[in-house]
């Protein structure tokens, strides 16, 4: 395979095939199934009453309960602390899955193992050992917050990355380099492009454990972090709240798209 | 920049940021903070403290009332007000243990929470509340010293460790356009449930109310000589006729007694969405709201049983590591004061019954009690609270939850 | 170093003149191995220390004796295993949808919006779907005689489908993006040497997507092991799973079942490692063969 070849412009070959036409419809019966348990968020957001047995709500209007300071202040914590633990999962995540590859296999194993190691325990359990440890070294809640949650990611990361530099092909590098391109090149037009949405879904993962935990956040955060899913755990666990429950799950649902749209349509314009 | 060293670079900042994190951190109040001796020194000690309060966040109404109207008025005082919302007050407790655990003996993250009988009882057992602090309130001269609701939680002697806040009911609600002829005791209730199978069901204990209601059922299996509650385990046979009882309505539940609703809120959804006729509650101050809301059909109505219904009241506890007493304790002064009590009884803001004792309110502190608009829903306590039965003992709790879980629910 | 690793000597003889500046997998493994071994010894240091400092445990029954324990091994296995087979059978044919159809930009879309759903969230929406009462019943109303109870119903329907659903996108967007550049051109390659389809897909995405599907199985595998939010919202009171035991044993009143919810936790984090374990060797076996 040479740079020549690459390809980009597999799907836009343009045919209205039958199988197409039926690969058509089937794609949408997918999207449309897996988009449709976060419908019931959708309309619920909006609903100030819908009970049984209507089909549409009874009584529309804005989530005025969760439409105010607090909740803005727990958007913005939960931002703060999901890019980092994004950024640093990531980075982390990216060394060790080149890291793991280029391992002797013995280490390589072990390793992965331990990494692996932090998927395998109840979280609730993993944050109350924690509290207990963090406390004793005396380290202050939202950075013990920080490194719990980027522990946590780093399964994911580690092995996304580590999938990546699998199909990696090194030789394109060469093949660059032959062509006289400089370091600086080969990262941009080829390292770059090739590991963006791998990157990108590693990112996407991490930023998600950050966003959405509960436990280790209200135990080891000591109520100095208060974030987007202590205001929906307490919301969920309430009476008559499906309206602030739906409108809170939709504002923790946004973020995230418009990151990863951002990114693939980064990686898109890359690849021009 | 060679990745190699850039990778090196990389590690050694990192440890660099852990070395810092790990460095102690600097208290937010003064190591080793006496507890205050009389009330001036209390105030004077809390003016620019941060009080943090861990409550179950759960109800719009309540965080409502405490960001709204309590916040400002202990800002007032000279204490900021910070509300933690937290799905279960056990995650309360487990941080306050979790410092204990490790010998976190002075700067504690909760300063104030808001506690009910079973969760009290857990933090007794390992010594987390400070205890011998509310004589200090002046407020506390307001309430009545011989009332068994606030001497007593879940028959743990509450010994100063507590302050009252407010006052409870255990009661059914139903909805009466499916019920024509609400029953009025408790064998009346399970001749309706016999009628009308499938639309009566309960949560499943441990859950704070499904466990009332199993409490409430043995009362009213069992003769009144037979439960002593001294001791230290509720009478054998007495527990026996419970399970029995409640095996046998098992038939005729939701789902035909398979499973139970898992806590109060699936069974609140259950009720809202008309698959059941019956639910319950400790707290029926919610339940204006959720009718205005619409959530709840506007024909719910609480039933009274004639027999009277388990009654306790809710208190704020100080955890004994808590780095901001003084201005904890000023908290619990404000919030049992009259102007907030009534505050927090109207059925608009919060609808939470008093503790204050209004024969020891003056005149005007009286009639602000007096002008709160009246519920169409919920009677008013007197009413419910008629022929109250004292809460069980706390320790009959978990015995009473082992059983039903072992001979009901499996 | 023999003659068939010709190519790879003319290939690494480009690579060395640059050696000095590759970077070795020490300093590439130690920052992640440095902070997960410090998080995770300070946590196995504070459980450890939290079993030891609990109310001294009265005389009850070891774990492993009492009548809750098989039911709740039983369920969680039934749980994580039914979700993660259809979660890894389900995210391959998502994942090659992605990748080589033309809707596939659209699925790709449909499954990064479902990754930011959080459990909680998402159990939540199952409920409001599926549950007594709730969409599917008012929309179709036939259909609460016709199908088992699926929330809090005797076969779990629900909670698979939570787990299955949010699964089923994570592998998939892995997968894909393992996927996307390099599958294409193989499979093209082969389809001119008259390779069928089916047996593209068998000897060529499937061994390329192997490495990712294993991983992701097991993390998945692993997460419903531990994940207590769904089975609490959707599932019914009895049997229990393990996780759902353990919080409830942790959030009791009694302080003495605090030491039983981390026995429990331990005891659900052992089973854990296990389909974890079989990825980390299993990875390494893989990329030897591909």
């Amino acid at each position: 395979m040479t740079l020549h070849t690459m390809p980009v412009t597999r799907r836009q070959q343009v045919s209205t095939s039958p199988r197409d036409r039926r690969r058509h419809l089937v794609s949408l019966l997918v999207a449309a199934l897996l988009l449709l348990p976060i419908t019931p968020l959708v309309a619920w957001s909006f609903a100030e009453q819908w009970t049984f047995p209507a089909i549409v709500p009874q009584a529309w209007g804005w989530p005025e309960q969760v439409w105010n300071a607090g909740t803005v202040a727990a958007f913005a914590t939960s931002f703060v602390l999901a890019t980092f633990v994004a950024c640093a999962a990531t980075m982390l995540g990216a060394m060790a899955g080149l890291g793991l590859r280029r391992a002797p296999r013995a280490v390589s194993t072990a390793a992965s193992i331990l990494l692996l190691a932090a998927a395998a325990a109840p979280p609730f359990a993993l944050a109350m050992g924690a509290t207990v440890g963090s406390l004793q070294l005396g380290v202050a809640g939202p950075p013990a917050v920080a490194m719990v949650l980027v522990v946590l990611a780093l399964p994911y990361t580690t092995f996304v990355m580590r999938a990546a530099f699998a199909g990696y092909d090194e030789s394109l590098e060469e093949q660059g380099r032959t062509l006289g391109m400089t370091s600086w090149m080969v990262l941009r037009w080829i390292r770059i492009p090739l590991l963006l949405p791998s990157v990108a879904t590693a990112a996407l993962l991490a930023f998600i454990v950050g966003w959405s935990d509960y436990i280790v956040t209200v135990l080891l955060g000591g109520g100095d972090l208060i974030t987007l899913p202590l205001l929906i755990a307490g919301a969920a666990s309430g009476t008559g709240n499906e309206q602030s429950l739906a409108f809170l799950g939709m504002l923790a649902i946004a973020p995230p798209l418009m990151m990863t749209t951002l990114a693939f349509g980064l990686a898109r314009r890359y690849l021009r | 920049m060679p990745i190699g060293s850039r990778s090196l670079l990389l590690t050694l900042a990192a440890t660099a940021l852990l070395v810092a994190a790990c460095s102690p951190t600097s208290s937010n109040a003064d190591a080793g903070q006496a507890r205050p001796n009389d009330w001036s020194a209390a105030t004077s000690q809390a003016q620019g403290q941060t009080v943090s309060l861990w409550m179950w966040g759960g109800d719009p109404q309540a965080n409502a009332y405490v960001d709204d109207v309590l916040a400002p008025a202990v800002a007032a005082e000279g204490v900021t007000l910070k509300r933690v919302p937290v799905a279960d007050t056990q995650d309360a407790l487990n941080r306050i243990l979790s410092e204990q655990q490790a010998d976190r003996e002075q700067d504690g993250a909760v300063d104030l929470v808001w506690v009910n009988g079973e969760n009290f009882r857990t933090g007794q057992q390992s010594s987390a509340w400070l205890c011998q602090w509310t004589d200090l309130l002046p407020n506390l001269a307001l309430t009545d010293p011989q009332d068994p609701l606030l001497s007593s939680d879940f028959g743990v002697p509450v010994d100063g460790c507590e302050a009252p806040w407010h006052k409870a009911q255990f009661t059914l609600v139903y909805d009466s356009a499916d019920v024509a002829n609400p029953p009025t005791s408790f064998d009346e209730l399970e001749k309706w449930i016999a009628d009308n199978p499938g639309r009566f069901t309960y949560p499943a204990p441990p859950d704070f109310t499904g466990s009332a209601f199993v409490r409430q059922a043995l009362i009213e299996s069992s003769s009144s000589t037979a439960l002593d509650l001294k001791a230290d385990e509720p009478d054998k046979q007495s527990v026996k006729t419970l399970m029995d009882r409640l095996e046998s309505w098992s038939p005729n539940l939701w789902r035909k007694g398979a499973t139970y609703p898992k806590d109060i809120a699936q069974l609140d959804r259950l009720f809202a969405d008309d698959q059941v006729s019956f639910t319950m509650t400790y707290g029926p101050a919610t339940l204006d709201a959720l009718v205005k809301k619409g959530t709840f059909p506007t024909t719910t109505r609480v039933l009274p049983l004639d027999s009277g219904t388990l009654g306790n009241a809710s208190f704020l506890a100080i955890p004994a590591n808590s780095a901001n007493v003084a201005g904890a304790m000023v908290v619990a002064n404000a919030a049992l004061s009259p102007e907030q009590q009534a505050a927090k009884a109207d059925p608009q803001t919060w609808g939470q019954f008093t503790v204050l004792d209004t024969e020891r309110l003056s005149k005007e502190q009286r009639s602000l009690f007096d002008k709160l608009p009246v519920s169409k829903i919920v009677p008013s306590f007197r009413t419910l609270n008629k022929n109250a039965d004292a809460e069980l003992p706390a320790v009959w709790v978990p015995v009473l939850e082992r059983q039903w879980r072992a001979t009901v629910l499996r | 170093m023999g003659p068939g690793t010709g190519a790879s000597v003319a290939s690494n003889g480009a690579a060395l003149t640059h050696h000095s500046r590759r970077p070795r997998w020490q300093a590439l493994l130690a920052p992640a191995v440095l902070t997960t071994t410090v998080v995770l010894a300070v946590a196995s240091a504070g459980l450890i220390r939290g079993i030891d400092n609990a109310a001294p445990r009265s005389a009850t029954l070891p774990l492993t004796d009492r009548p809750e324990f098989s039911d709740a091994l039983r369920t969680s296995l039934l749980l994580a295993s039914v979700s993660t087979l259809i979660a890894v059978v389900a995210g391959f044919g998502i994942a090659v949808i992605i990748v080589r159809w033309r809707g596939g930009r659209l699925v790709a879309a449909a499954a990064t919006a479902t990754i930011p759903v959080s459990h909680l969230v998402g159990a939540t929406a199952f409920a409001l779907l599926l549950a007594d009462g709730a969409l599917l019943s008012r929309i179709a109303p036939i259909s609460s005689t016709l199908l088992p109870p699926l929330v809090a119903g005797p076969w779990w329907i629900a909670t698979i489908a939570e787990y299955a659903w949010k699964e089923t996108a994570f592998v998939a967007l892995v997968v894909s993006s393992v996927l996307a550049r390099h599958e294409a051109v193989l499979h093209e390659a082969a389809a001119t040497l008259g390779v069928s389809p089916g047996l593209r897909r068998l000897r060529i995405t499937l061994p390329l997507a192997a490495p990712a599907l294993l991983v992701t199985g097991a993390l998945a595998f692993a997460y419903v092991l531990g994940s207590y939010e769904v089975p609490w919202l959707l599932g019914p009171a009895s049997p229990e799973p393990l996780a759902v035991w353990a919080y409830r044993l942790f959030t009791d009143i009694e302080l003495s079942s605090r030491s039983d919810a981390f026995g429990v936790a331990a005891l659900t984090t052992c089973l854990a490692l296990v389909p974890l374990l079989v990825a980390a060797i299993g990875l390494r076996r893989l990329e030897r063969l591909s």
